[in-house]
């Protein structure tokens, strides 16, 4: 029986492959047969002027896409997960937009046939409406992506949900940041004001154990799903809420803001002792930063006061007060060539308590009580643009780990790019931040077609 | 009193006169009108533009954009905004730049699926615009200050002017040539060289329409004659004086552009 379910996965899996080959495939032959009808007279081609989205007053939806092939292979065996792939998957986005008077309807999904997880997956990235509600205020209610603050990859005030799992099993940047159903009031004036309401509370898409392997304080080691981490849900409309505040001016080019946040932990990082439940405790946050130009490059200062549930170190199971301080610098030194660094200094505010309240076989595994974390960005633009290589590299002298992100990406045409990269991590101790993704390194390619 | 008025009047005329058919011989005073006929016209203006981008293998890539910009003082500090809408990778992706002469410009950069507002190095001006053979500092302009020039010669139609750069580590460039309409004060055509005088790049004007009262270059071809590719930018549904107000120039353009000044009357 064991045997049969296994070769009925293997099988299913094989399905899964032989369709992304075939839309591998697809993808790759539909731009070149453009190409040869693209020969007409019209050196414009079918782009007429009145497809402007800007043209006139639009009627009507308007659709984009596109079709997307992506595989990312281990580059060890991981003992904790038995794929050899963190990603497999081809996948279709699409996009509606229509004009509705001074607004603008969004709506935005991703349909996908899943290698790893075995199935296919939907997500709806984007429903939303956004206009002008008055000269003054704007208005975005729906599910929608939401950014803030002035770090590259680092999030201090942006406590808005990011999908870890996607951004390290190799998937696009764009999906990094995960949706959030919320209400978006903006308001502007000698300074601007955001205000976001999110009426039940939008973790992380966190790490569960079933694409990629993390490291359990409690069993002392890699592990991965079987059990998948099940925390308590935060979906109680209007009890879960949460809330986010930016007050922001720039003023002679010296961009100002302050942050706000009162809500949860998007990170189930609490647990419950009664029943061993994990869950998303409280998080309320206060924060600053300012960019502006400097040394002929940007300069960028970050702020963020996180007060968790446990404010006195007391109790292991909640996090703990922290302040983090985020330092940046980018510049251009040679034409197409972009460096970026990063300095982030996360410091736990009662960090003697909380290892004293901890059991002794977890105290190794506690994180600093000051974690620094330094960053570089490459950036090297070649063939006018239609190759970017980069690399990305988090490196933390105190977790003694680090993570690498090199990159190249190559646009074919303005319909088909393809990308190769990889997702490295590694380090001295197993339950680091970054060493303990280690056997989830992996290499990538994807493929999209846009539309 | 009397004189006075009479001869402001008479210097007015002469002025007027004097533009019509004398002939200028003032190099600067020449470099400074083009540069205010080419991108200064009006108090601010809108287009929509086009590029099709053509690689030594005759690939084709096209962007498509349109273009806001208000002048803070006409030959001086301006603002932009460009909104692009094609190709599909791009769409929504909305540039802002102030302009500011003589020193960096501040540059924002809007990418739509990750919500962010990402400001951008001031870095070289004499690399691509969004992957085409135009160069940043070919759409919004080179200050006039950063090369010597001088008026090498007058054709019937044109001013031919030739600059060397004052700074020439900042540029890939030994000299360019101008010519410049003497009529419009539009720069028709520029060619750059290398030291041995070889002209490598060639930008063209290959379209002229007067719109609002001002002559604009309606199609522009750049060449990259060393690999034998080439971008050419049509410039659309152009109008001046449309009164935008600065407050359009702004952190909430990038997010939610400004529908009602980007639509086409």
């Amino acid at each position: 029986m064991g045997t049969g379910s296994h070769m009925t996965g293997d099988w299913s899996r094989w399905q899964h492959r032989g369709a992304l080959l075939g839309l591998l495939l697809m993808v790759t032959a539909t731009p070149l047969m453009a190409q040869e009808n693209g020969q007409a007279e019209d050196p414009w081609g079918d782009e007429a002027w009145g497809e402007d989205p800007w043209a006139e007053q639009q009627t009507g939806w308007r659709w984009y896409g596109f079709l997307e092939g992506a595989t990312a292979t281990r580059l060890h065996d991981d003992p904790a997960v038995g794929d050899d792939y963190t990603l497999n998957e081809a996948r279709l986005q699409l996009e509606a937009e229509r004009a509705l008077g001074d607004y603008t309807a969004t709506i935005k999904g991703d349909v996908w046939i899943d290698g790893v997880e075995d199935g296919v997956r939907g997500d709806l990235r984007e429903a939303a409406l956004a206009g002008r509600l008055t000269d003054r205020i704007d208005v975005d209610v729906g599910r929608q992506i939401l950014t803030w603050g002035t770090g590259d990859l680092v999030f201090l005030n942006d406590l808005f949900p990011k999908d870890y799992v996607s951004f390290f099993s190799g998937r696009d940047d764009e999906y990094l940041k995960a949706p959030a159903d919320a209400l978006k009031l903006s308001w502007f004036g000698d300074m601007n004001i955001d205000f976001v309401w999110m009426p039940r509370a939008a973790p992380n898409r966190y790490i569960t154990g079933e694409r990629l392997s993390y490291f359990s304080v409690v069993e002392g080691r890699r592990v991965a799903a079987p059990p998948t981490i099940d925390p308590r849900e935060r979906d109680s409309l209007g009890r879960d809420s949460e809330f986010a505040l930016r007050v922001y001016q720039t003023i002679d080019g010296v961009e100002y803001a302050g942050y706000a946040y009162h809500g949860y932990d998007n990170q189930p990082s609490a647990v419950d002792p009664s029943t061993g439940e994990a869950y998303f405790p409280r998080l309320s946050s206060l924060g600053a930063s300012l960019r502006r130009p400097a040394l002929g490059g940007i300069g960028n200062l970050e702020t963020a006061y996180y007060a968790g549930e446990d404010s006195s170190g007391d109790n292991p199971n909640l996090p703990n007060d922290q302040w983090r301080f985020l330092g940046g610098f980018e510049n251009e030194p040679f034409a197409d060539f972009t460096l970026g660094w990063q300095y982030l200094l996360e410091w736990t505010r009662d960090h003697d308590a909380i290892i004293a309240n901890l059991p002794a076989a977890q105290r190794p595994y506690a994180p600093d009580e000051y974690r620094h974390l330094l960053t570089n960005r490459i950036t090297w633009q070649l063939l006018r643009q239609d190759l970017t290589l980069s690399l990305f590299t988090f490196y933390s002298p105190s977790d003694a780990d680090y993570y690498l992100r090199p990159r190249a990406i190559y646009r074919f045409s303005d319909q088909l790019t393809g990308t190769a990269g990889g997702n490295l991590f590694g380090g001295a101790d197993d339950w680091t931040f970054h060493t303990q993704l280690e056997d989830n390194s992996n290499l990538y390619l994807r493929l999209r077609y846009s539309f | 009193m009397k004189h006075l008025l009479a001869l402001t009047c008479l210097s007015i005329a002469g002025l007027a006169a004097g533009m019509a058919s004398a002939q200028m011989t003032d190099a600067e005073q020449i470099v400074e009108e083009a540069n205010i006929a080419s991108y200064y016209a009006g108090d601010d203006g809108r287009s929509a533009a086009r590029m099709l981008i053509v690689d030594g293998n005759d690939n084709r890539q096209r962007r498509q954009f349109t273009l806001l910009r208000k002048d803070v003082a006409d030959g001086g500090d301006q603002r932009y905004l460009v909104v692009f809408s094609r190709p599909a990778d791009i769409r929504g992706t909305v540039f802002r730049v102030e302009k500011q002469v003589g020193e960096a410009d501040d540059r924002w950069l809007y990418l739509p699926a990750l919500d962010l507002v990402k400001r951008i190095a001031a870095g070289d001006k004499r690399t691509s615009f969004v992957g085409s053979h135009f160069f940043y500092e070919d759409i919004s302009g080179r200050g006039t200050e950063e090369d010597e020039h001088s008026l090498i010669d007058t054709t019937d139609e044109y001013y031919v002017i030739e600059s060397t750069p004052k700074d020439p580590d900042q540029v890939e460039f030994a000299r360019y040539r101008t010519w410049v309409d003497r009529e419009t004060m539009l720069p028709m055509r520029t060619e750059y060289q290398r030291d041995s005088g070889e002209v490598y790049r060639r930008m063209e004007v290959t379209e002229v329409e007067t719109i609002d009262g001002y002559p604009t270059g309606t199609e522009v071809r750049m060449e990259d004659l060393d690999s034998g590719g080439y971008t050419v930018t049509q410039f659309r549904f152009s109008e001046y004086d449309v009164g935008l107000p600065d407050r359009i120039f702004s952190e909430r353009s990038l997010r939610n552009p400004p529908r009602d000044w980007l639509r086409r009357d």
